[in-house]
């Protein structure tokens, strides 16, 4: 495998990050191995598995196949016993044939134990569409994860929260599900977003799992969201910075646990909020967000809150219809225009 | 010393275009001989692109632009 750059503007891909931290982390513990579809010599459909066969061989990086139910229930008995796998959902919208692995047991074995066994995990899992992959390929199915307790889960926006948010995610003794967002990976069918690729540390490091990041800040405006989301309210506050309003943007990082703190400070400061969210608008993220300010003794919002979310409609295939369905700069700055003509 | 970053002609098969994903390395930093610098992007395919020399890095091609065997993608001053 080529070395990348040791220079400090060295920068990766999502992809390539999550590779590395799971590199890492298996040279350092030998209870760490991985396990999904073609995650083995191809690498991972995604690329975030690449270069992880040629180094540790077919006995610590399986593929295996196509049962999920199958693959994700042995991870569960080889956490239990000790290991520490990480399995990859191929995409997200397959849990339907495994989630009773998922969550009658991956979840809950260490509340049903009474805390004996641990289930120290990570399930990875690609989320998001915007390249015609349709209904079944294409979901975020964000506040379906955060909705169930018993899981951590994370979602980075970059490469340097994916790599640190992958090593606390392998270090960590809960089941953390990891969910990266295809059009972030690096790999240019799935759509390229510059701004995921950046400067990456080559010592292994962690993002603490439950905090949020300040992104940008600002006095006029909140902006909340999370992976491809945070990408186009970094635009969207560029455009509104033209029109001469200050938009702050935080990226949410982790759903469980929720840093509510950081976004009802940025909140307390500006007065205005829109969540932006490629998951289904009700039911989800952007209502827990907008809840969790509004129920706090201390929230004083200028103007009622919105939201740019999925539509409620299964995913369309035609690019026309998928476009017109998607959260875009567009969409937050006419959101924020609508805020301002109602207050 | 001035020395060319092109596309090798042997970095895939057939003439297919390809497509910049991601420089993996910002525009003017210095690089090594060997690092990795770029990532093409052929019929879903991923090819990496070495820097052939140690120097400071001047991109030619950005990222999501079209590129075929043999393309200028970057300058290597030393």
């Amino acid at each position: 495998m080529t070395t990348v750059t040791k220079s400090a503007s060295r920068k990766l891909t999502i992809a390539r990050a999550m590779a590395e931290a799971t590199a890492q982390e298996m040279r350092v513990d030998p209870r760490v191995f991985v396990m999904g579809e073609d995650v083995g010599p191809l690498g991972g459909v995604f690329g975030n598995t690449r270069g992880l066969f040629d180094e540790f061989g077919p006995e610590r990086v399986r593929d295996t196949p196509i049962s999920e139910t199958a693959f994700i229930g042995a991870a569960v008995g080889a956490a239990s016993d000790g290991m520490r796998p990480i399995v990859e959902l191929m995409f997200v919208d397959f849990f339907g044939v495994c989630m009773d692995a998922i969550y009658n047991l991956m979840a809950k074995n260490t509340y049903f134990s009474g805390g004996k066994i641990p289930v120290p995990m990570v399930l990875m899992t690609s989320t998001g569409g915007g390249y015609s992959d349709a209904g079944q390929h294409s979901q975020c199915l964000y506040g379906t994860f955060a909705h169930l307790p018993g899981m951590k889960v994370v979602v980075p926006s970059n490469a340097y929260d994916a790599k640190g948010l992958m090593t606390a995610a392998i270090r960590d003794d809960n089941p953390v599900v990891f969910m990266y967002h295809k059009a972030l990976q690096g790999m240019g069918w799935l759509g390229t977003e510059k701004g995921a690729t950046v400067a990456v540390p080559e010592e292994a490091y962690t993002v603490e799992i439950g905090k949020a990041a300040v992104t940008r800040e600002g006095s006029d405006l909140t902006l909340v969201s999370l992976g491809a989301g945070v990408h186009h309210c970094l635009r969207a506050a560029q455009a509104l910075e033209a029109e001469g309003f200050s938009a702050e943007v935080i990226d949410l990082r982790s759903l469980v646990p929720l840093d509510r703190e950081t976004v009802r400070e940025s909140v307390a400061k500006t007065g205005r909020l829109v969540v932006v969210d490629e998951d289904y608008h009700s039911y989800g993220v952007s209502g827990e967000i907008i809840a969790s300010v509004a129920e706090h003794p201390g929230c004083r919002l200028r103007a009622a809150p919105k939201r740019v979310a999925y539509p409620d409609i299964p995913i369309p295939f035609a690019p026309t219809m998928e476009q017109w369905a998607l959260p875009n700069a567009d969409k937050i700055v006419a959101a924020f225009h609508q805020m301002l003509s109602e207050s | 010393m001035t020395t060319e970053i092109t596309v090798p002609a042997d970095l895939w098969e057939g003439e297919t275009e390809g497509v910049i994903t991601a420089w993996l390395v910002n525009d003017g930093a210095e690089v090594a001989q060997g690092d990795l610098v770029a990532e093409v992007m052929v019929e879903k395919a991923q090819y990496e692109i070495e820097a052939p020399a140690t120097g400071r890095l001047s991109i030619a091609k950005e990222e999501d632009e079209v590129v075929s065997k043999g393309t200028l993608i970057a300058t290597l001053e030393s």
